[in-house]
């Protein structure tokens, strides 16, 4: 009698198991996440379950800036998962090695804001579905500018008096965390938006043509120069032990006044004080006419080689149509929506300040330089130069140098 | 004389024995070799179906790779040093253990664990140690030490040279202290009976004997430190710069990150290379330096 209670007990389960094996689909999903996104999976998951219980995402989550490149390439060779997750700037580097499946004119991209559609597009092809925005530029405290009578510097010669005026006050002018190399590579590539990539969007096809080099460009000098003016007015002795929560709390904390940074700091801002107030402006360019940087941040990929495209498509239809699972990731990640209708709920004072350059046309998107050139192996090994160069290790020729010989593989 | 049949069996046997081992061994080591030294011999980037032939184009691009030269500078200094120090530090704390010190297990312990850590925790421990820990005494004692080792190019290698050593002192002193107890103690009373003094039975006797655990510990504490990596990562991700880049380090960065697998390769091949003969000296010399003693 007991032999045939086990008996029915594993039929039993193994009528279950094959049920769902005959009715359910699992898309494996690879992806690469910064810190603030960590969470959103759950909610992508309660969202996809309530409107196709038979589709299971079965995620593989990995850092974005160190491991996701090494993770596409390892399932180059053993198989690609379904669907890619990663940012705006790796559809360029991703597209053009044709490991992404088209998308263009799927109805779910009716839902994302037309500018995100044609920032995915590529000759006419689109290839993902950004689905959130940061803001990149000085984030500053209110409080340290309105007690000292600071106004918002706009040209190279208002930093430098602003600059002077904080040090004389005592405070530290800029939060820096230079033991992140990727905010060294970040803050650059900002630099190089303003003042590079705006004023000749093709530097980067001539540099490579040989036609310019970082060692005798002015241009270059200048916004590595631009990362010297932070090291000198930053905790010197600390910056490169310090990471990125740390100094973001610091700037919280009325240690320093501003931090060269991107929406991924208001996480950390808030978690340190629910009610700081922070704004945001572009880092002056030698122009004077700096613009807020935007970046398209989390991006769905759909895998060329995929046996489950439609079940990739309806995931894609979650994420873009359930307007209450993208508010939750708005909010969690405290980032900007690139999908129609949905405003985020959380606090952020700095939105005065980005709607105010929205309105004035002052918003220019990092892609202009991020698919110029690539992340992995130009801009980071650019950055560990720099880092050298404050260090006293190399010479600032020698890490403009240093960047010419990386010619080769610098785009994406 | 066993009958052809039985031999025929017995080779079966063995056969059968060692075909397992066999297959994971070449599955796993010997053809991802061969394949590392074919993609050392062209350009790809991990990521097309083109594997453009570039003959010896990566090696001798390695030669003038000046990140690359200064990686393998920076894991000869840290594997040289941790050799040096932690064989001595070791050998310290065995002898000391192997006398008639009170509490012996409770040392033997606390030397012990931080081998038991992950060396990519040991590595978030120690950047905590040193930006939150240490300046504490500063604010206690009235100092003003340095305590950011990590945070300076010139000092990095110190600061993991001290963080590999606490973490693997413990771990070669137990091998130290297995050999010292195996020495037999009438060696000792014989050279006591003979007026040998403490240093010279330590010269005469426990060095000598000790040989077959300094090949093993010299041969280990290198190779492992030539392969350093994951501390790295959580210590100070190759920073400031490249100044704690090690050659696994920049093999990875170069190969994966950077997109040039073919160059990866190759440098993975060179690493082996240095390993090997690295490897096979020492055990030459320190084997036949046993012979001697």
């Amino acid at each position: 009698m007991k032999r045939f209670r086990f008996m029915v007990l594993g039929l039993g389960i193994a009528l279950a198991l094959t049920a769902f094996s005959a009715g359910g689909q699992t898309i494996r999903i690879l992806d690469g996440q910064s810190t603030t996104d960590a969470g959103i999976e759950k909610i992508i998951d309660a969202a996809l379950a309530a409107k196709y219980p038979n589709i299971k995402l079965d995620w593989e989550i990995v850092t974005w800036g160190t491991d996701l490149n090494a993770k596409v390439q390892q399932y180059i060779q053993s198989g690609l998962p379904d669907i890619i997750v990663g940012k705006g700037q790796d559809l360029a580097t991703y597209s053009s090695r044709k490991i992404l499946a088209p998308i263009t004119g799927k109805p779910y991209l009716k839902n994302v804001l037309a500018d995100a559609v044609k920032s995915a597009t590529f000759n006419g092809t689109t290839y993902g579905v950004e689905f959130n925005a940061l803001y990149q530029g000085v984030y500053y405290n209110r409080k340290i500018f309105k007690d000292n009578n600071l106004s918002i510097p706009k040209t190279q010669a208002e930093l430098q008096a602003l600059i002077r005026k904080l040090n004389s006050v005592g405070i530290t002018p800029f939060a820096t965390h230079f033991l992140d190399l990727w905010s060294i590579g970040n803050i650059t590539m900002q630099f190089a938006i303003n003042d590079i990539f705006s004023k000749n969007p093709g530097w980067a096809n001539e540099f490579r043509a040989g036609k310019i080099n970082y060692a005798t460009s002015p241009e270059a000098r200048v916004i590595y120069n631009y990362n010297k003016l932070l090291y000198d007015n930053t905790w010197k002795d600390e910056t490169f032990s310090l990471e990125q929560t740390k100094a973001d709390a610091r700037l919280v904390q009325g240690k320093a006044a501003m931090k060269v940074s991107g929406s991924w700091s208001i996480q950390n801002f808030l978690d340190v004080d629910p009610d700081f107030d922070f704004g945001v402006f572009p880092f002056p360019n030698q122009a004077g006419n700096a613009k807020l940087i935007f970046e398209p941040n989390i991006t769905f990929m759909k895998s060329a080689t995929t046996k489950y495209s439609d079940a990739v498509d309806k995931v894609f239809d979650v994420i873009t149509s359930d307007k209450d699972a993208a508010q939750k990731i708005y909010d969690l990640t405290k980032t900007a929506p690139l999908i129609k209708g949905v405003t985020p709920s959380y606090k952020n004072p700095s939105q005065k300040d980005i709607d105010a350059y929205a309105a004035k046309g002052q918003l220019v998107d990092a892609n202009t330089g991020n698919l110029q050139l690539v992340w992995g192996g130009f801009q980071d090994e650019n950055a560990k130069d720099i880092a050298a160069w404050l260090q006293g290790s190399e010479t600032l020729d020698q890490a403009l140098k240093a960047a010419d010989s990386r010619r080769a593989v610098s785009k994406p | 004389m066993p009958k052809p049949r039985f031999k025929l069996v017995m080779k079966v046997q063995y056969f059968s024995l060692v075909f397992p081992s066999l297959l994971l061994f070449t599955v796993g080591l010997i053809l991802p070799m061969i394949l590392g030294v074919y993609y050392s011999l062209t350009s790809w980037d991990g990521y097309t179906k083109d594997f453009p032939f570039i003959g010896l184009g990566n090696f001798a691009k390695m030669l003038a790779d000046p990140h690359t030269l200064d990686a393998w500078w920076f894991t000869i200094r840290f594997a040289f040093w941790n050799t040096l120090i932690q064989n001595l530090l070791a050998l310290f704390f065995a002898v000391i253990l192997d006398t008639g010190v009170k509490a012996k297990t409770f040392y033997r312990t606390v030397l012990f664990l931080p081998c038991l850590i992950a060396p990519i925790v040991a590595g978030f421990i120690w950047q905590h140690m040193y930006f939150d820990v240490l300046p504490g005494f500063n604010a206690l004692l009235g100092t003003k030490v340095n305590f950011g080792l990590f945070g300076k190019s010139s000092t990095v290698l110190l600061g993991l040279l001290i963080v590999n050593n606490w973490q693997f002192v413990g771990y070669w002193m137990l091998i130290y202290l297995a050999a010292l107890q195996s020495i037999p103690r009438e060696l000792y009373e014989s050279a006591f009976v003979d007026g040998a003094s403490f240093r010279i039975q330590f010269l005469k006797i426990t060095i000598p004997m000790l040989a077959p655990a300094f090949t093993i510990c010299i041969v280990g504490i290198t190779v492992g430190s030539l392969r350093v990596y994951d501390l790295l990562v959580s210590a100070t991700t190759g920073g400031p710069g490249r100044a704690s880049t090690s050659i696994i380090y920049h093999i990875y960065n170069t190969a994966l990150n950077a997109r040039q697998y073919g160059y990866g390769s190759a440098l993975s091949i060179s690493l082996i290379i240095v390993l090997l003969v690295i490897a096979v000296v020492q055990l030459g010399v320190l084997r036949r330096r046993e012979v001697q003693l």
